[in-house]
């Protein structure tokens, strides 16, 4: 029997909302039910970040504080996180580190946005106790505009608090918390709504493949960083939603010598770790992909399915030869994500079918990755150009050629005359170079729009497939790179 | 007062905290009063007032044309919904609402397109519908249902759209002062230009802007009887009550317009828009309080914009770089109904020495929305163009840039030849010049490499002029030295709270803890617009003048026979620690001194007028007109803010992407009442400068004229890694002509120059001048990578 409601722990609290329309969000529950006012909204799709909250979860058997941004993420999956907003980190009227900070560092103007940098410091204290650089709060902060624009101040106090370990009165409730979030944890199917417009949250596979084949039509919710602005910015009339939040083993990662396989709904923070072990390109590429908020709400299985023509993923993992896993029912099935997408926002997905996990094939030692993505601005900013390129040398020679782009295209493509181009070439040979970069011609007529022109991405492309080849024939990337190198992201690993 | 500080932003340590001068009082960086209410949620805003406990909510519907008619709207579907209580269309609403009439035209509002008065659409995304529900929910169902049928027209989107009509911005003129302000004019300019053995004759070309700010458009109204009040965030909210009395047909004490905080504004909520009289009439109807928040996408349409501008620009100058011609002609695109214009040809032919001056400034009406008031209007663009060309006369002159403005300077604007109050911008010049390390610039363009990237260092004067409006206060003080201070100036994030606080705790003696301020309310005495960068001196002026009042209460008290302070000399008293002290260090405590005044709490209302402004200001303010006096619309002198800034950029030789890695600049802006606030507007100034420089333009689909860049993903503006260095500098300045305390106005001169400066970069890191903005990524694909 299925639970009636969801239940979410909230300062100290468990709370329990069974009457809400499906469709409802974190934010207007928030707002307008609780009227809680101090969370903001400023876009309602995930860009601004003024609605950020705090979700306290179980990762990998800790208590992890990740923001989200409120505006899309629907109220039902709320069900088993604490959820903390602005209002509840002063403590008996004393601000919390992070508040007093920004305070003395003069890091609001206008203040609207604050709240919402308020909790991605406050995110990014709790992590606390490892080096903050000025990269890392940037990093932490991607997804908070600022117009006024206090960019500089609001860094100076992250910079003050935020490399402690943490030392708050979260921080002293740890323990109870995570045992609270466990209570909760009942492994019961949610259902919430009636059969023509519902909230369902199944706890398993076989409950979810049941629940899809009697509403193959139901809107099947991932993170929800896109199924948010369909409801939000594309007033899209959805009524039933069958959240994959909850399903156990769906989350799971497993990291092998040969094989990472990343289950669906494995967040973008989550599986960020185990693929930058596969190439560093590949975790300064989830470093920039959406910002913190979207990384620990969005998945990768639900970026997949998507199907963007411009998500940073996919060329990347065509790149790597990944599989993915489907199920439609008790039938599974596995095909090359390159087979995929079909065309624009088209994928090979049937009627009730699910996405189960990515198979990602682990590079051997003569395969060279180069992924790079070009934007205007430097975060959050959908890609001018995405390219990513894995080759296999063996005696100076390449033997195996794979090179995809994004944003080049009405789907994620290979640039199967670029490959032809490069294969049996030397990689020392500089002619070979520019031959390859030559072909892509052959391979995309690009579009034109205020991203980028047709002839921008054109020629963009054919230099990122000489930077890419320069490096791996050993130019230094300290001269080829916009911001760190990569010689020393290796060192690091 | 000095406030030069090294770089900070490199590294991992933030720089030390700074340290406040002295407690409280004017010139110390004291962080913002309001600091804790934000940091905590507490500040409520606009869309955080609900009006009641039962409120109805709104959800605009908008249309999908640009030009034409409303045919028919079928709102069964929408009315079929549970929930829906209520649509407004041009059907029930017609002329209960008047239009209003425009900001330009001595009225109130951004537009006198009233959209829900006839079946007529004038832009894209018109509000065509008021949907009112009991949730949310149901209001943004129910307008997505309404079916809208249209008679549409081909609508004329921009310049170069067939259909515009252009017309000279003078001959729409008003009489008085303001005629042929837009043709400022001496010499011969024209002769002298052909005659010049140096000449830069140049287009440069602006885009269409949006203000976006963080906090959305958003309206609550409640009707208690005949009295409404509004809960809106507002620059100008006596304006803002004025303007909704003359729409509605009421009486502006029957309206009170409620606005403590402001998410944002840069000039977006300056004027009055037409959605707050439709909320307003919607929650008369119901008789329930309404609820509006506009999306995202909506703001692009039913509020203004900095619309697209182009400039022709003549320079003539001899061979040693001295000006001899400057002719500056510009374009600037607005509604089909209005005539909104900004006009910088006022400014631009102010900045330099030049004996023959000639400009001229066209208006486009195209369908499109009607444009206004974006952080420094005239300045953004039409400096843009002036300082573009200037780079480009340094490079024909073959003058160092910073070397051909200081040829160049005057201490007297060219046109009538009135004397500047003080003008800093050589010393600022000077001093961000050294701070950036301009002397280690290499002048050849694309000669600054540094392995793929290719630098340019670039720069630009800034200028913005000193305003000042009319303003009213009152001032309560009580024995235990608590201050209140009322004024319905308005906080819109630039720290008006704390810069006020400071005047009062300077002026009373007494701790900046113990002042309270209250701003954002028609309920309190009036002060002008918090536009033109007039609050600061505008509002710490007559909060002055209201303390100095009650000093001398307080001091013809205390100095009575008898008094504590017996036969002192009343104009020799001041108060200092929370005391009232003689000329001869006697103190008596204030509790004694308000004690004698024989009241229980002192308390003064002060008015303002300042220099250049007629004597009804005052009557004027309070209804809801600022008239600012100042910059160069003065008969007597001319007083402008002046500043230098400096940027880097890097060019990937590779991808082309374009980053602004340092800006540097300084300031000369008179009294600085608080470095921190100050800083803070600069330094966010800057931001938008290479912002609107690199990233900010809205791009229209010309076939509809429509907007289809309107959210925040794709109408970009940068994020924290985006900027790196920002280096802001206070250059010491007195004017105590301006005002009695010397101030300046700063909010609007960090952004001005920056857009030059950066295309000045830009040419120097590659040799490739770009005169159209903002400059993208492919601007410069073209450019050859140096070797």
């Amino acid at each position: 029997m299925a639970r009636k409601g969801i239940r979410f722990l909230r300062r100290g609290r468990v709370v329990e909302v069974a009457d809400f329309a499906p469709r409802t969000t974190l934010l207007d529950w928030l707002r307008i039910d609780q009227r809680a006012t101090g969370t903001k909204e400023g876009c309602a799709e995930g860009d601004c970040g003024a609605c950020t909250v705090v979700l306290g979860r179980e990762r990998e058997g800790r208590l992890v504080y990740e923001p989200v941004n409120a505006c899309i993420m629907l109220l039902g999956q709320m069900d088993g996180a604490e959820l903390i907003t602005v209002e509840d980190l002063a403590q008996a009227g004393a601000l919390h580190p992070v508040q007093a900070a920004l305070v003395a560092r003069h890091g609001s103007q206008c203040g609207f946005c604050t709240p919402g940098i308020v909790m991605s410091l406050f995110a990014l204290y709790q992590e606390g106790g490892r080096p903050v650089t000025r990269e890392t709060v940037c990093d932490a902060l991607a997804g908070n505009l600022c117009r006024c624009t206090g960019y500089r101040p609001i860094i100076d106090a992250a910079l003050d608090v935020c490399a402690e370990p943490p030392a708050d009165a979260f921080e002293s409730r740890n323990e109870a918390t995570l045992a609270a979030l466990r209570r909760l944890d009942d492994g019961e199917d949610v259902f919430v709504g009636e059969g023509h417009a519902f909230f369902a949250a199944p706890a398993n596979e076989e409950t979810l493949a049941k629940l899809l084949s009697d509403h193959p039509e139901a809107t099947l919710l991932a993170g929800a960083t896109d199924v948010g602005l369909w409801v939000t910015k594309g007033l899209a009339p959805l009524r039933k939603f069958i959240s994959l939040g909850r399903v156990k083993g769906l989350e799971e990662i497993h990291d092998s010598p040969e094989v990472l396989a990343l289950g669906a709904m494995s967040t973008h923070a989550r599986a960020m770790g185990p693929l930058a072990g596969i190439d560093p390109d590949l975790g300064e590429l989830m470093r920039r992909f959406g910002s913190a908020q979207v990384r620990a709400s969005g998945t990768v299985g639900g970026n997949i399915a998507n199907g963007s023509p411009i998500g940073d993923l996919a060329p990347a993992l065509i790149t790597l030869g990944a599989i993915l896993e489907l199920r439609q029912g008790n039938d599974r099935r596995t095909l090359p994500i390159e087979n995929f997408f079909l065309g624009y926002r088209k994928q090979d997905r049937r009627r009730g079918e699910f996405l189960r996990s990515v198979l990602i094939p682990k590079p051997g030692p003569n395969d060279h990755i180069r992924i790079f993505k070009v934007t205007k601005r430097f975060d959050e900013d959908i890609s001018a150009v995405m390219m990513a390129m894995r080759l296999t040398i063996k005696d100076g020679r390449i033997v195996t050629a794979r090179v995809a782009f994004g944003g080049m295209a009405a789907i994620p493509k290979r640039a199967l005359a670029v490959e032809k181009a490069l294969l049996e070439s030397r990689i020392q040979e500089g002619t070979a170079w520019a031959a390859a970069g030559e072909a892509l011609g052959q391979d995309f007529t690009p579009l034109d729009d205020h991203r980028a022109s047709a002839a921008y991405r054109l020629q963009v492309g054919k230099n990122l497939i000489v930077k890419a080849l320069a490096e791996i024939a050993g130019a230094p990337s300290d001269a080829t790179r916009i911001i760190g190198h990569r010689e020393a992201a290796h060192a690091a690993e | 007062m000095a406030n030069a500080q090294g770089p900070e932003t490199t590294g991992t340590v933030a720089p030390p905290l700074p340290t406040p001068r002295k407690t409280g009082g004017i010139g110390a960086a004291t962080p913002r009063v309001d600091g804790r209410a934000k940091v905590t949620g507490a500040a409520r805003y606009g869309s955080d007032f609900f009006g009641g406990p039962d409120p109805a909510y709104a959800f605009l519907a908008t249309s999908a044309i640009a030009r034409g008619r409303i045919t028919e709207i079928d709102d069964s579907d929408a009315r079929a919904l549970p929930g829906v209580i209520d649509i407004l269309t041009h059907r029930n609403v017609g002329d209960r609402v008047k239009p209003g009439k425009t900001f330009s035209d001595k009225g109130y509002m951004g537009t006198s397109i009233a959209p829900l008065a006839s079946d007529r659409v004038w832009h894209d995304g018109q509000i065509v519908a008021v949907v009112v529900a009991d949730s949310y929910e149901a209001a943004r169902d129910a307008a997505r249902r309404l079916r809208v049928s249209y008679a549409d027209e081909t609508p004329s989107a921009s310049f170069d759209s067939p259909g515009t009509e252009t017309v000279s911005a003078e001959s729409k003129s008003k009489e008085g002062e303001k005629a042929g302000q837009e043709k400022p004019k001496v010499g011969d300019a024209p002769r002298a230009f052909e005659a010049a053995p140096v000449k830069i004759d140049q287009h440069y070309e602006t885009p269409t802007q949006h203000h976006n700010p963080i906090e959305l458009f958003t309206t609550t109204c409640a009707w208690d009887g005949d009295q409404l009040t509004v809960w809106e965030s507002s620059q100008n909210v006596y304006g803002y009550q004025n303007g909704l009395a003359e729409q509605l047909g009421l009486e502006p004490s029957q309206i009170r317009v409620v606005s403590p905080f402001i998410g944002g504004a840069f000039g977006s909520r300056g004027s009055l828009t037409q959605r707050t009289a439709l909320i307003a009439l919607a929650s008369k109807r119901i008789g329930r309080p309404v609820v509006l928040e506009a999306t995202r996408q909506q703001g692009f349409t039913i509020a203004t914009y900095r619309a697209e501008t182009r400039h022709r620009i003549r320079l003539g100058a001899d061979q040693s770089g001295k000006l001899t011609a400057l002719i500056h002609e510009g374009w600037e695109v607005t509604s089909r109904k209005d005539e909104y214009k900004v006009a910088g040809t006022d400014a631009s032919t102010r900045l330099y020495a030049c004996p023959n001056i000639d400009s001229d400034v066209s208006i486009v009406h195209a369908d499109r929305n009607t444009p206004g008031f974006m952080r420094s209007p005239p300045e953004v663009p039409y400096l843009f163009a002036l300082e573009s060309a200037m780079d480009e006369l340094a490079y024909a002159a073959k003058i160092d840039p910073v070397e051909l403005r200081r040829i160049n300077d005057t201490d007297r604007e060219p046109i009538k030849g009135l004397p500047y109050t003080s003008r800093s911008l050589m010393k600022c010049f000077d001093t961000a010049g050294q701070a950036f390390g301009w002397s280690r610039r290499s002048a050849q363009p694309g000669s600054m490499r540094d392995g793929d990237w290719m630098i340019g260092w670039g720069c630009a004067s800034t200028m913005y002029p000193t305003q000042v409006g009319p303003a009213a206060a009152r001032v309560t003080l009580r024995p235990d030295g608590a201050v209140r201070v009322q004024t319905a100036a308005h906080d819109i994030g630039t720290g008006a709270y704390t810069v006020i606080a400071q005047t009062a705790a300077d002026r009373l003696g007494v701790p900046l803890d113990k002042v309270h301020v209250e701003l954002g309310d028609t309920a309190l005495p009036p002060a002008p617009v918090a536009g033109g960068s007039n609050t600061t001196a505008s509002v710490c002026n007559v909060v002055a003048k209201a303390c100095d009042e009650i000093r001398r209460k307080l001091a013809a008290a205390v100095t009575v026979s008898g008094g504590p302070l017996d036969g002192a000399d009343p104009g020799r008293i001041t108060l200092i620690n929370a005391s009232v002290m003689d000329d001869q260090g006697r103190m008596a405590s204030l509790k004694d001194a308000v004690a004698k005044t024989g009241h229980g709490a002192v308390e003064a209302y002060a008015e303002n007028i300042p220099h250049g402004a007629p004597p009804t200001a005052m009557q004027n303010l309070y209804k809801g007109q600022s008239a600012l006096a100042g910059g160069a619309k003065l008969k007597d002198r001319i007083q402008f803010a002046f500043g230098a800034q400096f940027v880097e950029v890097r060019i990937n030789a590779r991808t082309r992407e374009i980053r602004a890695p340092r800006i540097v600049g300084a300031y000369a802006g008179g009294t600085i009442v608080n470095p921190l606030t100050a800083k803070s507007q600069l330094m966010g100034g800057q931001i938008w400068g290479v912002s609107s420089a690199l990233h900010e333009a809205t791009e229209i689909d010309r076939r509809f004229a429509r907007y289809y860049n309107d959210d925040l993903a794709e109408y970009l503006i940068p994020v924290n890694a985006d900027i790196t260095e920002v280096q802001t500098i206070f250059v010491p300045e007195e004017d105590h002509q301006v005002n009695e305390l010397g101030i300046k106005g700063l909010g609007e001169l960090g952004n001005v120059g920056l857009n030059a400066a950066v295309a000045n970069a830009v040419f120097h890191a590659t040799g490739v001048r770009i005169r159209k903005l903002p400059i993208r990524i492919e601007s410069v694909l073209d450019a050859p990578v140096p070797t």
